[in-house]
């Protein structure tokens, strides 16, 4: 299993992302395949796309529309999805995640982005890149769970320096104790909301591998 | 309320001449009219015509001074009162004795005029000179009708008439003329408070000038005077970073003037503009909402990320996190160790880190409101 190469496929309308973005696939290490899907979402639901392990969602397929419905329903079919956008609004970051979108990448951020929340993505994991990050943290919504402070400072130093190295300097933690406040906060957002098969297994993972407790979930709200 | 000018001074004119127009008229009606009512009362066919003229005048002046005190026109009652007024003046030519026009018996021919006054005194002129018109034409009539059509009858109303048209006439020009200045005088101090204002915001940029300039004083002078004695070799590093603070310090001064729905984020653009110029690779992104910070409170924000970008060699990249409780201004660049100026500002902390050449300096600032508001209290 572990041979098995990750496999994504783009639905973007311009020919020049996916082109940049199969060349990022192919000098990851270990490479990913990539299945272009063209602007055609039937070719996301059948055929190669249909099999791919993640889909690179360009939210704003085909002008200025934004994909929503879409996106919930290639979520609720249990698809893995990164948004890969242009869209750099708090909101919709915000929203496509309460879809259950596991990543929101913006189409700034570079390819360490991209590759990493499409492996996160790959084993059902959630990727929080630090444009994400601002936004979560900036979320203004009264339904919004309930952050700890470590959460919400791990959140802003992520965004501010787009570096854990940094970040976890800056906080005085290790790498590893900033990538959980994060990931937490991924938690408590799959935790509220609409339910989605993304979200619900987030949690369950999380329950499981002790990294939240039910208590604390409990306290999101 | 026509021709009633909206400015103070006309509006304190008028009340003026409304109350000295209700005063003559009142006394007039009180020494005058009244006894000569009384003791003609026996010889009028029938006395209750005149009674109740005389109750119509009455009421216009009690009318009138309620109005004037509470600082109101008539408004449409004006004419139904100006209407009851030429009613109850005619009706007092039916009820006379013989020959009683323009004699004492006939109280109203004396302050008809100044109940006009009243009525018309914040109206244009031409509507009182009809209305005396009006009232004097009904005399004549009266006066002809009655046989009194003899000389020296027609002179001895004509000398009357002298009293009852020309002093009311008098009064109303000179109201006139008294709202004409008013206003003027009005116009005058309209001027007046304009260059007063004018010469207060002259000051008050003047006091800005001379802060801004004291605010570059003590760093962008030096480095003048440095240059231009040769003291400072351009060519040295350590003096080119410094130029380039100042420069950026300068466009932050520049910016700070700028009326923008953002003063942070607009000088912090500024700030990022002096880099972008060097070719430098600038993100800046901000997220969430907070209040806007006092000039002295931006400029602690903004002072590490002015320095980290003017100094920058390649990239930077400054943000902007505002939540309930905290706005944080955070700059990261490959400056290498840079001296900091720091700005003593009111709850603002400074953070931070050095790796290798990459520098990373956060500013928080609490926007907590309700500690804010606590603060100020106590202050």
């Amino acid at each position: 299993m572990a041979d098995k190469p990750i496999t994504a496929v783009i639905i973007d309308d311009h020919a020049v992302v996916t082109a940049g973005v199969r060349y990022w696939c192919a000098t990851a290490e270990p490479p990913i395949e990539l299945v272009d899907a063209g602007a055609r979402l039937a070719n996301v639901w059948t055929g190669p796309g249909g099999d791919a392990d993640v889909v690179i969602f360009d939210l704003q397929l085909n002008g200025e529309q934004q994909e929503f419905r879409e996106l919930r329903r290639l979520v609720d079919s249990g698809r893995r999805i990164v948004v890969y956008t242009q869209d750099a609004h708090n909101a919709t970051a915000v929203r496509c995640v309460e879809l259950g979108a596991l990543a929101y990448v913006t189409k700034r951020e570079g390819p360490e982005h991209l590759v990493a929340a499409v492996r996160a993505a790959a084993k059902g994991f959630a990727y929080t890149p630090p444009s994400l990050s601002g936004a979560l943290v900036a979320d203004e919504d009264p339904n919004r769970p309930r952050l700890a402070p470590q959460e919400i400072a791990a959140l802003r130093a992520w965004f501010a320096s787009s570096s854990k190295r940094l970040a976890a300097e800056m906080l005085g933690i290790s790498v590893k104790t900033v990538d959980t406040y994060i990931e937490r906060v991924r938690i408590r957002y799959a935790s509220v909301g609409r339910p989605a098969p993304t979200k619900s297994d987030l949690v369950a993972r999380a329950l499981e591998d002790k990294l939240i407790t039910l208590s604390e979930l409990n306290n999101t709200t | 309320m026509p021709d009633t000018s909206g400015s103070q001074t006309a509006q304190r004119f008028l009340l003026g001449l409304r109350l000295a127009a209700l005063l003559i008229t009142v006394v007039i009606l009180l020494s005058l009219s009244l006894p000569n009512l009384i003791r003609s009362l026996p010889h009028y066919r029938p006395a209750w015509v005149q009674v109740t003229a005389f109750f119509v005048v009455s009421m216009v002046c009690v009318v009138e001074g309620v109005l004037a005190l509470r600082r109101r026109g008539w408004g449409p009652l004006r004419w139904v009162a100006l209407a009851a007024t030429i009613a109850a003046y005619a009706a007092c030519y039916t009820s006379l004795p013989e020959h009683g026009a323009i004699t004492l018996a006939d109280w109203a021919f004396g302050n008809i005029g100044w109940v006009g006054v009243i009525l018309l005194v914040d109206r244009r002129l031409w509507e009182l000179i009809a209305f005396l018109a009006l009232n004097e034409t009904i005399t004549v009539t009266a006066l002809v009708l009655s046989g009194g059509t003899d000389r020296t009858t027609l002179l001895s109303a004509a000398a009357l008439s002298i009293n009852t048209i020309g002093f009311p006439l008098a009064g109303a020009v000179a109201a006139t003329a008294l709202r004409s200045i008013a206003r003027a005088a009005e116009d005058a101090a309209h001027q007046a408070e304009q260059v007063r204002l004018a010469e207060a915001i002259a000051e008050g940029l003047h006091e800005r000038r001379r802060q801004r300039f004291a605010n570059i004083y003590n760093t962008t002078i030096p480095l003048l005077h440095g240059l231009a004695s040769r003291s400072l070799d351009p060519h040295d590093d350590s003096v080119q970073r410094r130029c380039a603070i100042e420069a950026a310090r300068m466009r932050r001064l520049f910016a700070e003037i700028d009326v923008v729905p953002n003063p942070l984020v607009h000088e912090l653009r500024h700030c990022a503009d002096v880099a972008d110029r060097k070719g430098i690779l600038v993100e800046l992104d901000s997220r969430g909402h907070w209040p806007d910070p006092p000039l002295e409170i931006r400029r602690a924000l903004t002072e590490a990320p002015l320095a980290a970008l003017a100094t920058a060699r390649s990239w930077a990249r400054v943000t902007v996190v505002g939540t309930d409780e905290l706005l944080s201004v955070s700059v990261i660049a490959d400056c290498g160790q840079i001296e900091l100026p720091t700005i003593a500002a009111d709850g603002a902390q400074i953070k931070t880190i050095i790796d290798h050449d990459i520098l990373w300096v956060e500013t928080q600032w609490p926007t907590n409101r309700s500690q804010q508001s606590s603060s100020t209290t106590t202050l």
